[in-house]
């Protein structure tokens, strides 16, 4: 992992990804873009190199599942860290998201200490 | 509302082809509409003559009579004013949540831009009172030993001093109070999803109250794509669901009882 890793923030409500940014920002990391959707994401992480994803799951175009099957299905995308920031709090979506290779899930709302723990406990894990 | 009028009218569709299904179109329209003319009572479930040997041409007859009733029923539905209404207000609904969205949306924004603004500010007033303290410490070290200093001065320069230091500390409350701010701005983005949400229903709906008042037969509402299952958003009543977690600690322990 880089020393200064690169966020990729998705989520279509603009005011979301300004916080998560913001938050990202707090806990020490600068370096962070943004993406509306599933299919915006897919585009920058093949153009651009990202060490870490943080995605909602409901969105529209691609939703959140659908992203993170492609990027685990994609050879060069497959080992990037993926965190759920997202509403949804069914065990069903939960289970899922852990079994389709999703590496942390956070419901919201959250706060700035469960983002810090959920992403130093990622970052550490693919040290 | 527009699922279960949905599954209503499907369930009605299907039971103008299916005898078992019959009695159950019958009960739902009774209640809104004439029932179907009164027949022989229906024989209960386990007859054997009738399991065994049912009259098509009496069920057919049957089948026959609660069509004509579900076409009366449904026109009898599209006259209705009230009806109508609905199907007209539903797209000034839209709009209004919509706009409830927007506005929303564009206050979340202010306060974001009023904290970022406000932290940069918050930013220069530390720095500012951090190199005025060094630099004010340097004046109290020589004043202590100088013999120029009078006691009064010394003791302005450590209360400066003291003030300056403390700057710092309420800069750091500052900026906490900030991040809670900039962090209540999610609302946004929760209600935000139960808003879209609604809208969706609100728009299925108008869809079918259209089909039902224009086109008025079963057939019609039979061939309604079913919808597919689609992502819930928020949570608003947790309370008595075993499906969902009530919080991030209900993640976490989920996740980690399957080893995750």
């Amino acid at each position: 992992m880089s020393t200064d890793p690169r966020f990729l923030i998705v989520d279509d409500f603009s005011t979301m990804r300004r916080i998560l940014r913001n938050l990202l920002k707090e806990i020490g990391y600068n370096n962070a873009e943004e993406a509306e959707d599933g299919v915006v994401a897919l585009n920058l992480l093949r153009s651009g190199k990202f060490d870490f994803v943080v995605s909602d799951i409901n969105m529209p175009n691609m939703d959140g599942f659908a992203l993170l099957k492609s990027i685990r299905a994609d050879e060069k995308l497959k080992s990037i860290p993926f965190l759920m920031v997202t509403a949804e709090a069914k065990k069903e979506d939960i289970v899922n998201a852990a079994q389709n290779g999703a590496n942390g899930y956070i419901v919201k709302p959250f706060t700035k200490a469960t983002l810090e723990e959920k992403v130093q406990k990622i970052m550490q894990k693919n040290a | 509302m527009g699922h279960s009028d949905a599954s209503s009218l499907r369930e009605i569709a299907s039971a103008a082809n299916t005898g078992s299904a019959a009695d159950r179109g019958v009960k739902v329209w009774g209640d809104i509409s004439n029932p179907v003319p009164s027949q022989e009572p229906a024989p209960a479930r386990g007859d054997s003559n009738v399991a065994e040997s049912p009259d098509p041409e009496d069920i057919y007859h049957r089948i026959g009579q609660l069509t004509r009733t579900l076409h009366d029923a449904m026109r009898e539905l599209g006259y209705q004013e009230s009806l109508a209404d609905v199907r007209d207000n539903l797209p000034d609904a839209r709009d209004r949540l919509a706009y409830i969205a927007r506005v929303t949306g564009d206050a979340a924004e202010k306060v974001l831009n009023s904290v970022d603004r406000a932290r940069s500010v918050q930013d220069e007033i530390s720095e500012g009172a951090k190199n005025l303290r060094t630099r004010w410490t340097a004046v109290a070290v020589y004043g202590a030993g100088g013999e120029r200093a009078t006691p009064a001065g010394v003791a302005l320069v450590n209360e400066t001093c003291e003030f300056l230091a403390n700057l710092g500390k309420q800069a750091e409350l500052t900026s906490a109070i900030l991040t809670e701010i900039m962090m209540a701005q999610d609302f946004h983005d929760l209600t935000g999803q139960v808003i879209r949400k609604i809208v969706d229903l609100a728009q299925t709906l108008e869809e079918q109250l259209v089909k039902l008042l224009i086109d008025a037969t079963p057939e019609e509402q039979r061939k309604k794509a079913i919808d597919g299952k689609k992502p819930e958003g928020p949570v608003v009543n947790p309370e008595g669901r075993s499906d969902v977690v009530a919080d991030q600690a209900g993640v976490d322990d989920l996740l980690a009882s399957l080893g995750f």
